[in-house]
């Protein structure tokens, strides 16, 4: 059997005459973009709740120190391993191209400066930081993400425990406080890798590479990259919480909150980064 | 009963009323699931809230937590009136309930042990030797005995109620409440979780119990008092023998479990 024939007139009577239509689509247009806007301001509002919460509840009872120290383990020994291997490699592949961009003027006494500079300032703290999102950050989520969709978080409520301070505090201070340490060793290890390839492959000199890295390290350089693994830290422990804490729409949502927990956490340690290093110079 | 006063008595049962929802409104963006909802909870009963899924109930039961707030309206339980009250004051007002979630909501990373003993270390100042003592007393009377050193994922779904319970019971609460407690169980684990819900209400006579069931068979043995709520307001409320007499078209159909009927699916 034939579909029936379309009726022409009461198409074109329900069809609206093309500057009702602009309108209506200038209309749309603007409440999708105000609905946006609300939408990015709510979500600022609530994560800027989570960091107040996160900061003003070190500071009231319970202190939540077995968790916090739990965390601490959590977020700060069980990321050691990929920091020492990721952090001798770094040391190693950037002691192997600046030999060779340095060997063309015949610069390469200068290698152990630069990279020790390049670790304490910059990659060292920024390193952690990516890797610390990518590992505990998106695991933070994922567990913060399952206890709302489960109810958890609600039964944490209805038991009159607040959940802020009992799930958030400990996980935002343990990644404040690990992430100089973690920090540390990662400058470190780094050296360390720089060192055996300087010395060992490139056959630089022991005694150049070391005085430089003493002349060009300064403590200056150590504390402004510890003060940015501090902030680093704060980011990733309140980005992370942030997006668990708020996970809506099932399975679906906590992987959700679990991407978008990584790429918001290294997407503003990218961007504090360069404000920081241009703050402190 | 919306524009008078609080009334001290539920008048289906007789007895002092515990909680009292007085013309309470609630939306969800454009959605509006609490249409004026008038109810009394009587002190010491048990009340079940019975009705189509999506008319209200969970919002019904969260209200009276202060884990939802009212858009308009006034909720009391006993003389503390929820709706004037700042988060401090609700969290004081939570410690005198117990809840057992529809799925148990218990925490993936404890034990059952340390689930029933989350609130008592929480909340209250007891030695170790004290709260075993009496967290070991619950996981006996809920049937868990063995299985304290499990953790949730390892226990079946009936098995995750009954620790629900416990830990809603580990405090004495003056207020118990039940969101489906039969959810998800077979015919078997489902007459056991009634029949636990049943000795609760019988060991513990000053325990005032709000349930949330659709499992007809344990409403009509467990209930002193059934609500039936439809689009966001109570339509029926009475005792069991009301609603087994009752020839109205609501309640046979919702009863009975028909299609026919004036619910439309």
């Amino acid at each position: 059997m034939s579909p029936p024939a379309p009726d022409s007139a009461s198409d074109t009577e329900a069809r609206p005459i093309l500057p009702v239509r602009v309108v209506e689509a200038a209309g749309r247009f603007v409440l999708g973009w105000v609905g946006g806007l609300r939408g990015a301001v709510e979500e600022v509002g609530r994560a800027g709740v989570v960091a107040f919460w996160g900061v003003a509840n070190v500071f009231l009872p319970p202190l939540r120190v077995r968790l916090t120290i739990q965390q601490m383990e959590f977020i700060g020994v069980q990321s050691l391993p990929i920091i020492l291997l990721t952090s001798a490699f770094t040391g190693a592949v950037f002691t192997l191209q600046s030999h060779r961009a340095f060997a063309m003027f015949g610069a390469q006494a200068m290698v152990g400066g630069t990279v020790g500079v390049a670790l304490t300032r910059e990659l060292g703290p920024t390193l952690t930081g990516l890797l610390v999102a990518g590992r505990a950050g998106s695991a933070i989520a994922a567990e913060l993400g399952t206890m709302r969709v489960t109810e958890q978080i609600d039964a944490l409520d209805a038991m009159a425990v607040d959940p802020l301070n009992y799930l958030v505090k400990p996980r935002v201070l343990a990644a404040v406080l690990v992430m100089p340490m973690l920090t540390a060793i990662f400058d470190f290890v780094g050296i360390v890798g720089s060192y055996v390839i300087g010395i060992y492959l490139m056959h630089l000199s022991r005694p150049e590479f070391l005085v430089r890295l003493g002349d060009w390290v300064d403590w200056d350089d150590i504390y402004s990259g510890l003060l940015k693994a501090v902030v680093f830290g704060f980011i990733v422990g309140v980005v992370s919480c942030y997006k668990g804490f708020y996970t809506t729409g099932g399975a679906r949502g906590v992987g959700q909150a679990t991407t978008s927990a990584v790429v918001v956490s290294s997407v503003a340690i990218l961007v504090s980064n360069f404000f920081i290093a241009w703050a402190i110079p | 009963m919306s524009t008078g006063e609080r009334p001290d008595v539920d008048p289906v049962t007789g007895h002092p009323a515990a909680i009292v929802y007085q013309d309470v409104w609630k939306a969800f963006g454009p959605h509006q699931i609490l249409r004026g909802l008038d109810l009394v909870v009587p002190r010491g009963r048990v009340t079940v809230i019975i009705g189509r899924s999506g008319t209200g109930k969970s919002v019904t039961i969260k209200h009276v937590m202060g884990l939802l707030r009212p858009d308009k309206g006034r909720i009391w339980v006993g003389d503390d009136e929820l709706t004037a009250m700042s988060d401090r004051e609700l969290r004081r007002v939570r410690l005198r309930f117990g809840i057992v979630f529809q799925q148990a909501a218990l925490f993936d990373s404890m034990d059952v042990f340390d689930n029933i003993a989350f609130p008592l270390r929480e909340h209250e100042r007891l030695k170790e030797a004290q709260v075993r003592e009496r967290v070991m007393a619950l996981i006996a009377q809920v049937g868990l005995r063995g299985s304290e050193r499990k953790v949730p994922s390892e226990l079946s779904g009936g098995m995750r109620k009954r620790a629900g319970l416990a830990r809603a019971l580990v405090r004495s609460p003056e207020f118990l409440l039940y969101d489906e407690p039969t959810t998800g169980l077979d015919p078997i684990l489902t007459a056991a979780m009634d029949k636990l819900i049943a000795d609760t209400d019988a060991a513990h006579p000053d325990l005032t119990s709000l349930v949330i069931s659709h499992d007809m068979h344990a409403v009509l043995s467990i209930a002193h008092k059934i609500v039936m709520l439809n689009e966001g307001v109570v339509v029926h409320e009475g005792t069991p023998d009301y609603f087994t007499s009752s020839d109205d078209p609501l309640i046979r159909q919702f009863l009975a479990g028909s299609l026919d009927g004036p619910m439309k699916v």
